[in-house]
């Protein structure tokens, strides 16, 4: 794959599912990190943070620089796999009001989002999800509920790159089927060629 | 592997087993599948084996086989129709794409592309980069540890600096580091301790030949532990210029010291064969290849800047 519009196709497509797709969310302000802990091995339900990791975990990124993601798989199969997902509310005085805070804890129907504050002076939340058992879709809605993340749709050019791009895949596939039949039809032809001179030159020798 | 056999009846594909019984017999066109032409005239043609027919043989060798004059440099591509990032759009994505790995485990590399001549002479050389990139070279000096040469290699960063008590752990096993120096004046010792057997096929043993037995081991330390080398394969080059935890002024920084290295290399060698820079692609272990416009970074970002992009 040298020529360049292949290569840029192949790019394009592959920044654009980078760009969009599931996972692609801004988060607010206050998230400055995310940190995943789960095993290295899918055994004991450690599949969907795995996926989450690969697929929208990337797309968080990308829209996300600025917060610290970072993930840990030394866990065992049997310990929990937890995301935690630390806040910053700078100024103590202001955090009783702060989003931070912020979606109404009591409310949340979710067991297990914990409030801890850890130092006097910067009050850090750290909300935490269990994903175990769960898969990247479920932990992805639970940290988005949580957050409060707005999702990022795709803009009219990107709809229509990625329609440029299908179409030319489609169209693509089509050509490279019949020029299969075309390449085979070819060697065969050549084949049994060589089978007769093969067998011609054993004869007159 | 042979090519495939055909069942000289029936022209259909046979198995290798089975087609040695029809070996000897010949080929009888079966009336049902009409044989492709040439294979019809052929047969009947070296059948008929008269000199004139041979004689008068149609040659022409079919286009595939003509000979094609081969090109003589490497293709590139016409960078009018790319696209291209700048900084610190590109390490964006890069950093997207390593999402979760360790940051001294991913690495960036830097691909060069050149328009060169295919049989000239390549771009081959080693460089300290501002930010080396593989920095935990351990390092093992044979010198006295007490003498002025043992101190100032433990001062360069030697992980190991010894000479007794070097020979007794590596004959015991414990091959603690990846390279090795020895001073000229513990050469003497080292050839004593016999210990070609254990470091020589790990291409460790100090020989005058690899440049590993120096006086000065303070600046071999410091060379040794910095410099990454790089060479032009097929009209690239490629070298890995930075960690993922490197901050896009550092990389900024490495680019430039390369890109400047690699220039006067070519310009070094301009007179034997024309070398020029076509494209720069930065890429990661785990992410796409992007090629650079050159800028650090562009207005139309989202507002993401470089401090953004220089977090984790």
């Amino acid at each position: 794959m040298v020529s360049l519009p292949q290569r840029m196709r192949k790019l394009q497509t592959k920044l654009l599912a980078i760009r969009l797709g599931s996972g692609a969310y801004v988060l607010p302000k206050d998230i400055k990190r995310i940190h995943m802990r789960f095993a290295p091995r899918i055994e004991g339900g450690h599949m969907g943070p795995r996926k989450f990791w690969h697929h929208e975990l990337v797309r968080l990124k990308y829209h996300n620089p600025a917060v610290t993601m970072t993930v840990d798989r030394t866990a065992r199969p049997e310990d929990a796999a937890v995301m935690s997902v630390h806040y910053t509310s700078s100024n103590p005085t202001l955090s009783s009001d702060s989003s931070a805070a912020g979606p109404a804890p009591v409310a949340s129907t979710s067991t297990s989002s914990t409030l801890t504050e850890t130092d006097a002076n910067t009050t850090e939340d750290v909300r935490t999800i269990d994903m175990k058992h769960r898969t990247n879709s479920e932990i992805l809605d639970e940290l988005v509920r949580m957050t409060k993340a707005k999702i990022v749709e795709a803009t009219a050019e990107e709809v229509e790159e990625l329609r440029a791009l299908e179409e030319q895949r489609v169209r693509g596939a089509k050509d490279s089927a019949k020029s299969l039949e075309v390449r085979a039809r070819l060697k065969r032809e050549k084949d049994l060629l060589e089978q007769a001179r093969g067998e011609m030159a054993g004869q007159a020798a | 592997m042979a090519a495939p056999r055909y069942c000289p009846s029936c022209l259909s594909l046979a198995s290798q087993t089975t087609t040695t019984l029809f070996r000897a017999s010949t080929p009888r066109i079966s009336p049902f599948t009409p044989p492709p032409q040439s294979l019809l005239q052929q047969p009947n043609q070296l059948r008929a084996a008269s000199q004139n027919a041979l004689k008068y043989r149609r040659k022409d060798v079919p286009a595939s086989q003509k000979r094609k004059k081969a090109r003589s440099t490497f293709l590139v591509p016409d960078l009018r129709n790319a696209i291209q990032f700048s900084l610190v759009e590109a390490m964006r994505y890069l950093r997207a794409s390593e999402v979760g790995r360790p940051p001294t485990s991913s690495k960036y590399e830097l691909h060069l592309r050149l328009r060169t001549p295919k049989n000239g002479a390549v771009v081959r050389n080693r460089l300290r980069l501002p930010h080396p990139v593989k920095t935990d070279l351990r390092i093992c000096v044979i010198a006295p540890s007490d003498s002025p040469q043992g101190l100032a290699a433990k001062a360069a960063g030697a992980v190991i600096v010894g000479e007794e008590e070097i020979f007794l752990a590596i004959k015991e096993g414990r091959v603690e580091f990846d390279r090795c120096l020895c001073h000229t004046d513990s050469l003497a010792l080292l050839q004593k301790a016999n210990l070609g057997r254990i470091l020589g096929p790990k291409g460790l043993m100090p020989s005058v030949k690899t440049n590993t037995v120096v006086k000065d081991v303070g600046a071999s330390v410091r060379e040794m532990a910095g410099a990454s080398e790089y060479r032009e394969r097929f009209g690239v080059v490629r070298m890995a210029i930075g960690q993922l935890g490197f901050s896009a002024e550092e990389m900024q920084r490495n680019i430039r010291a390369f890109v400047e290295s690699v220039k006067r290399d070519m310009q070094g060698i301009s007179d034997q064969t024309a070398k020029d820079l076509h494209e720069v692609v930065l890429s990661s272990t785990n992410g796409p290849g992007l090629s650079l416009n050159g800028s650090f970074s562009s207005g139309e970002d989202g507002g993401v800047g470089a401090r953004d992009v220089s977090t984790l």
